[in-house]
């Protein structure tokens, strides 16, 4: 199983990162990018199970990215769950047209991550 | 302008900080030598007073008597002897305006060695008076500070929201230490404990098979309460790394918070820009003759007749 954390701050990447080591997955089991264009790359060159993204990034930001992914390359169907400050029911409903799978509102707890990380592994 | 840390241990110590270019011409250095001069001058000073004084208090002593005795009978030859004595007065008098001749220079050699010191200092510059003058308001909070790279509102709410996340990574490192080392405290207590349930079973059949040696016994109670122990401790230990999630969790709200830190820079700029545009004037600029004085403006105003009055001074003068 292989994550790939998008957020373009670095406190954030460690946060989701010890969550998602506390849910059981190893510390090589994801790689972390700080903005859409890194992430873009990593996805070129590798394969990912989940992608766990930001909205709010420079360069490209979640939303692009989102839009790129299920509209060329590899993960196509790759579960997506958007992790953002963005708490508004427009943003929400955009994200989700945009082929977000889940959607996770700041701050989080990890049982929150937990959750819905198995229901986007069990589909 | 910023202090320094000497000048900031000067300060608490009750010294004078030094400025950067007035101080040597306002610090004066006296020796001991000049200082006991200096003593036994005023104290000659003192006592050429004291002598003075006494003898204009002789003086005033004297001229009631006289009165006195005018008062009583006058001949001729008590008005000699009262223009005898005034003419002395009148010598005294001249006495003392020596006495005092010799007194006064010294006090207007301290002065003129006042005005020297004072004529030493640079003559100042409009412009240095007027940067005075302004960092003087800026300190009093009157006058905001100006538009520098340390004090751009933008350019602080940045270093605010880098210096935080920088901070926050920091913390970050010493909460991931505490829990490497509670996983290490975990996998340690693992091997004391697996030597104590083995020591424990070894104690229990030994138990059994020798119930009348006491021995046995009592070391089984001591292994049974390290156990104990021990399960205390992995669940502090749990319960700690708990705690450490939650601080961990917790430090989102930097995230949060710097995001509404970039608002704010937003709204900042895009008021700037605004505001930018809605003063620009297309025309080409040329300094306005601006007036000085506006009737209705807070300062003295010359109305009526104080105006004729100074028209009519002026052209008197004339």
């Amino acid at each position: 199983m292989k994550i790939l954390i998008v957020d373009d701050s670095s406190t954030m990447r460690r946060i989701i990162g010890n969550v998602v080591m506390q849910l059981g997955f190893a510390k090589d089991s994801f790689d972390e990018a700080e903005d859409g264009v890194k992430a873009w790359k990593l996805l070129s060159e590798g394969r990912y199970d989940v992608i766990l993204t930001d909205w709010n990034m420079p360069n490209m930001n979640g939303l692009e990215l989102v839009k790129k992914v299920r509209s060329e390359g590899t993960h196509l169907k790759t579960p997506i769950i958007m992790i953002t400050t963005e708490g508004g029911k427009g943003e929400v409903i955009t994200a989700l047209k945009a082929g977000v799978n889940n959607y996770i509102v700041k701050p989080f707890n990890a049982e929150v991550l937990k959750e819905k990380l198995d229901g986007v592994l069990k589909k | 302008m910023s202090m320094s840390q000497e000048e900031i241990e000067a300060l608490m110590n009750g010294l004078d900080i030094e400025d950067d270019g007035d101080s040597d011409e306002e610090t004066v250095t006296v020796n001991t030598q000049e200082i006991e001069e200096l003593l036994s001058q005023t104290e000659e000073f003192k006592k050429d007073d004291v002598n003075l004084e006494n003898e204009e208090h002789d003086l005033e002593d004297e001229e009631p008597i006289e009165l006195k005795s005018n008062a009583s009978s006058v001949s001729s030859s008590d008005i000699e002897k009262l223009l005898s004595e005034i003419e002395n007065s009148n010598e005294n008098a001249k006495h003392i305006e020596e006495i005092e001749s010799i007194v006064t220079p010294s006090k207007s050699s301290v002065v003129e060695k006042e005005i020297t010191v004072t004529e030493s200092k640079p003559a100042r510059s409009e412009d240095e008076i007027a940067k005075d003058w302004t960092s003087s308001r800026i300190n009093e909070g009157i006058f905001p500070l100006p538009a520098e790279n340390d004090t751009k509102v933008v350019n602080q709410l940045t270093q605010v929201a880098n210096d935080s996340e920088e901070k926050v990574s920091q913390i970050f490192d010493v909460l991931s230490l505490t829990l490497d080392n509670n996983n290490e405290l975990r996998s340690s207590l693992k091997d004391i404990e697996s030597f104590i349930s083995s020591e424990t079973a070894l104690l229990n059949s030994l138990n059994s098979r020798f119930p009348n040696i006491k021995i046995f016994d009592e070391r089984l109670s001591q292994a049974n309460k390290v156990a104990e122990t021990l399960k205390n401790l992995k669940s502090m230990i749990n319960t700690e790394d708990t705690e450490i999630f939650q601080a961990m969790e917790l430090m989102q709200f930097n995230d949060i918070n710097r995001q509404k830190i970039e608002r704010v820079m937003s709204v900042i700029r895009k008021l700037s820009s605004y505001l930018n545009n809605l003063f620009e004037d297309n025309t080409p600029a040329k300094d306005i003759v601006v007036a000085k004085h506006i009737h209705g403006d807070d300062t003295d105003d010359l109305i009526g007749d104080d105006l004729d009055k100074l028209i009519a001074e002026f052209s008197n003068n004339k």
